[in-house]
């Protein structure tokens, strides 16, 4: 088996031992890498219903077999858990040094179970494993962590860290790594923290095994060249993803006032020419010639790396629009290690509560001083920020008094920067993402105004919810590879069969991926399927704000539109048709069968009905 | 006629502006527009005028509020 090390390494932290372990071929061919590994291990290894913050819940870092080979942009690791924000399957992605090390370390998959009695780091070095003593940077932010660890192990040794907000179990926290990237928004870094486990450190030294490696240097070489010549042929990351907070504005997307509001005057001072004239240095993963990390000096002089979903959601949606203050906030989402987007949500949905007069609180929109007090608060859990560390499902179903109707969460992951009142394909883009409403599995909206009609709920929007589901959901998360060459520069989609089957000795199209996502999306469904047995469509509902004429903008484009509750039943349907999914979305027995599930529908049928 | 351009992210560096007044002779189409502030006919982009796409042979009219961006793919 070429492509992938074929081993992975299981760690106890209850007991302190480890494992090497082998995967077979057939596993590698049917689950591929990334989330396809991590969702395969944790449908066979978790007992449903099992606490995710417990000892029984697993911490799985997964790569995929272009994960870490010197092509574009391959520096991506998987991370996952059963998630304690939403309950069902989690995952997310960041940029790592770990994605090269760990594979160099002869491991495409890493297995962290139980939990550690005492505060401790991981140091992984080839072979050998270590479970050392993590006292002194427990209690530390996340930059002071890595700085601590970058001291001891070189800046070359790959790192995941958890912040404060990890450690105190909130419910949004991620996992970070290289300063200012992070992922596992539903939670991961709160089981990370759950299991006493600060740092997980990589350091690798093998080759990794390679069906063609002069081929793939190559090709490999030549193309990030070229990624990078288009990036700057065309000016992408002058911008980067901030380019797109303008035109939201425009087109009545932005997320505003928690999502009340669709546009606003002052979003300009926010927007990415005013991000990229304060720019003091630019960040990137490895394995990437488009660096998209603006990085910019916030009101506390700290450098803070912004994207444009930081800025919608601690920015605008919280009708602050002084850059500085934003980035400030993001500075310290980062260093707590809090989800910048469920942040953002949380925060929104706490001053709309007070505003509605439904809890007492002094916190206002616009208020960034108030805003930074409580994100402290947040990660110790001190005071009320034990309340807003729950996320917005929770803290509306002790809010009560119709508060549910104005968290805005999916399946208890908060939204991330696009407001969709009146945008119906990408809320059914955010209501089908398997993991609660991220955007990166699918995000339709220029699709969405420049091919059909806005208030179209047609099946072709359906359809193209699941085309990119398979692309940006599937492929790039299980082969593992950054999907903005695509996305954002237009680096065609033929490349990647090209390097997976360069990489592995196959001999793969894009058929064959499409197969894989659609297995790995059926699975999703099933693990959520199998956690609440009482499953039906209502979890695949937008928040009840996005359907009530009251909430509809009074003046702009979109003024007296929202969307339609009839309509939006249908354009579910249609996704649920078009994925052989039962009419509560849970894939049909059949389906599953057709998928090579037939073992998974078996474990199913035990828990929920399968049609 | 007067019409209120406005340029999205990477396409400012084609256009040198982000966003102004222009005049413009009456009844030009999206597309000549395009290639007056010399934006790329092969550049992937949409447009929107007062927040609804419309195609480059859509004709524009005074007072219009035009918006050209690259064609996002949301990130």
């Amino acid at each position: 088996m070429k492509g992938w090390t074929g081993n992975l390494l299981r760690i106890n932290l209850s007991s302190r031992t480890f494992k090497k372990e082998t995967f077979t071929e057939e596993f590698a061919k049917k689950w591929v890498g990334g989330r396809g590994f991590a969702l395969k291990i944790l449908w066979d290894e978790l007992k449903p219903g099992i606490d995710p913050l417990g000892p029984e819940n697993k911490l799985i870092v997964a790569l995929g077999p272009i994960a870490g080979i010197a092509a574009p942009n391959t520096g991506k690791t998987v991370v996952a858990a059963k998630s304690p924000l939403t309950g069902g399957y989690g995952d997310g992605n960041l940029g790592s040094r770990v994605t090269i090390n760990l594979r160099k370390a002869g491991y495409d998959l890493l297995i962290v179970e139980g939990k550690s009695e005492e505060p401790v780091y991981i140091m992984i070095e080839d072979e050998k494993v270590q479970f050392l003593s993590a006292q002194e940077i427990w209690g530390k932010g996340t930059y002071a962590t890595l700085d601590w660890l970058y001291k001891k192990y070189g800046k070359g040794a790959g790192i995941l860290t958890i912040g404060q907000g990890g450690e105190k179990k909130v419910l949004y926290s991620v996992i970070r790594s290289m300063e200012g990237r992070a992922g596992g928004r539903p939670g991961i870094g709160a089981v990370m923290g759950s299991k006493n486990l600060k740092a997980i450190v990589v350091k690798g030294s093998k080759e990794i095994p390679v069906a063609d490696p002069e081929a793939i240097k190559k090709i490999g070489a030549d193309d990030l060249r070229k990624v990078g010549e288009i990036d700057k042929k065309t000016g992408w990351s002058i911008q980067g993803t901030t380019g797109v907070l303008a035109w939201c504005n425009e087109v009545a997307a932005l997320p505003v006032r928690n999502m009340r509001k669709t546009s606003h005057k002052d979003a300009w001072r926010i927007d990415g020419e005013r991000l990229n004239a304060a720019r003091v240095a630019t960040y990137g993963c490895p394995h990437c010639t488009m660096r998209c990390g603006i990085t910019i000096l916030d009101k506390e002089g700290h450098q803070s790396e912004l994207d444009y979903e930081n800025i919608g959601m601690l920015g605008s949606n919280l009708e602050i629009f002084e850059l500085a203050q934003v980035a400030s906030l993001n500075y310290l989402c980062d260093d707590l290690g809090l989800d910048t987007i469920s942040s953002g949500g949380v925060l929104g949905f706490y001053a709309d509560a007070i505003d509605q007069g439904a809890i007492d609180g002094d916190f206002r929109f616009g208020d960034a001083e108030k805003a930074k007090e409580l994100l402290k608060l947040a990660a110790y859990r001190e005071g009320i920020g034990d309340f807003l560390a729950q996320g917005s499902m929770r803290m509306a179903q002790k809010i009560g008094k119709d508060s549910e109707a104005y968290a805005m969460h999916v399946k208890g992951l908060e939204i991330s920067a696009y407001n969709c009142k009146f945008i119906p394909g990408m809320a059914l883009a955010f209501a089908t993402s398997a993991i609660g409403a991220h955007h990166k599995e699918a995000w339709i909206i220029t699709f969405e105004l420049k091919e059909t009609a806005r208030d179209s709920y047609g099946k072709e929007k359906a359809q193209k919810v699941i085309d990119l589901q398979r692309i940006r959901g599937g492929l790039f998360e299980f082969i593992v590879a950054c999907r903005f060459p695509w996305i954002e520069l237009g680096w065609e989609l033929e490349h990647y069969p090209l390097y997976f089957n360069t990489i592995t000795g196959l001999n793969w199209n894009l058929d064959d991926f499409w197969k894989v996502s659609d297995r790995i999306y059926a699975l999703m469904k099933a693990f959520w399927a199998r956690e609440f047995p009482d499953w039906d469509r209502s979890k695949d509902y937008p928040p009840k704000v996005w359907f009530d004429p009251a909430n509809a903008d009074k003046e702009g484009i979109i003024a007296g539109k929202i969307l339609d509750l009839a309509k939006y039943d249908q354009l579910l349907d249609h996704y649920y048709k078009l994925r052989a999914w039962d009419s509560r979305g849970i894939p049909a027995k059949k389906t599953m069968k057709n998928l090579g599930l037939s073992q998974e529908a078996k474990e199913l049928a035990k828990y929920n009905r399968l049609e | 006629m007067k019409i209120q351009v406005k340029i999205i992210g990477y396409l400012i560096n084609q256009t040198g502006f982000s966003e102004k007044e222009l005049q413009i002779p009456a009844a030009i189409t999206a597309e000549e527009l395009l290639s007056m502030i010399k934006i790329p006919k092969e550049m992937p982009k949409i447009i929107t005028r007062n927040g609804n796409a419309i195609s480059p042979l859509d004709k524009l009219k005074e007072g219009d509020r035009v918006v050209i961006a690259p064609l996002y793919s949301g990130g």
